[in-house]
């Protein structure tokens, strides 16, 4: 995937309008987003800080007018793969077989074998969606994050991730599959969906 | 049998698009990524379809719980100063 790069060439002034306003806003979404990556709040602000000197850093590879947003998850998850992961003291939990079995099984598979109910998802606590969704490998959760939590398009996710859109969307499906495994593993558990 | 003949019917003489279609369409309905012509077909089939209705329900019920009810973690107090502070420092 080709990302045209115009340098810009803004005045310092203009660079902290940037920074403050278009920039700063997303530290929310961002603390958050790192934090379920790393499940660490030192890790995640160390992430989140990195984050925002490289935006400073590469002001001017920003184009005024395009998503900030999704400029800035793609620095932090950038960072996150290449500088933090590595350096991390808490490995990511990452299940390699469950990611392999998914990544390699070419066919999507459309029906819905789960007996998963809308009350149940109703019912389900803040606790037990997180519990849920932390389970899943990395890159799973990520795009569940990206795209139900954030609010990204696909698009938008395609080049946050360096992925074709084609990718995100079976990633994606294959994720919310995991996650009404898991889902529907902690409804019987529960003793929920007799 | 008489399902299959009832499908048949729906799709060959009504237009109507098949529920292995409509799951397909299912995902970019809930994430809002389908075309007009997509989600009025989509409209269309689960309007007779009680099954691929409810499957949408709970895709849609699942991003609404992911939406909701995660909890959000407060930005610590420090960590625009200690950005800003960088910033300043590197400049």
């Amino acid at each position: 995937m080709s990302v045209e790069k115009v340098k810009q060439n803004y005045s310092s002034r203009e660079k902290d309008r940037i920074f403050e306003q278009e920039f700063l806003p997303h530290i929310g979404s961002m603390y958050n987003f790192a934090y379920r990556l790393t499940f660490d709040e030192d890790d995640a602000k160390d992430l989140v800080q990195e984050t925002y000197l490289k935006a400073f850093r590469f002001l001017n590879s920003f184009q005024q007018g395009t998503n900030a947003k999704a400029w800035l998850f793609r620095i932090l998850k950038n960072s996150f793969i290449n500088d933090f992961r590595k350096k991390s003291k808490q490995p990511a939990k990452v299940d390699y077989q469950e990611v392999e079995t998914f990544y390699n099984s070419e066919d999507v598979d459309v029906s819905m074998t789960t007996d998963l109910r809308v009350e149940t998802v109703q019912h389900m606590i803040g606790d037990e969606v997180s519990n849920a969704l932390n389970a899943l490998a990395v890159d799973f959760r990520t795009v569940i994050i990206l795209c139900d939590l954030e609010g990204f398009t696909y698009e938008e996710m395609s080049k946050i991730l360096d992925i074709p859109i084609g990718t995100v969307r079976s990633r994606l499906h294959r994720a919310r599959n995991l996650l009404k495994e898991k889902l529907q593993a902690y409804a019987k558990s529960m003793g929920y969906n007799k | 049998m008489a399902t299959n003949l009832f499908n048949w019917i729906r799709q060959n003489l009504f237009g109507q698009i098949s529920c292995q279609r409509c799951l397909e369409l299912l995902e970019l309905m809930t994430d809002g990524e389908a075309s007009p012509e997509e989600e009025a077909q989509f409209q269309k089939h689960i309007d007779d379809c009680l099954p691929c209705y409810e499957t949408y329900n709970l895709e849609q019920s699942i991003k609404e719980m992911i939406r909701t009810k995660l909890e959000k973690k407060k930005v610590p107090d420090d960590l625009i100063n200690s950005i800003k502070q960088k910033i300043r420092n590197t400049a």
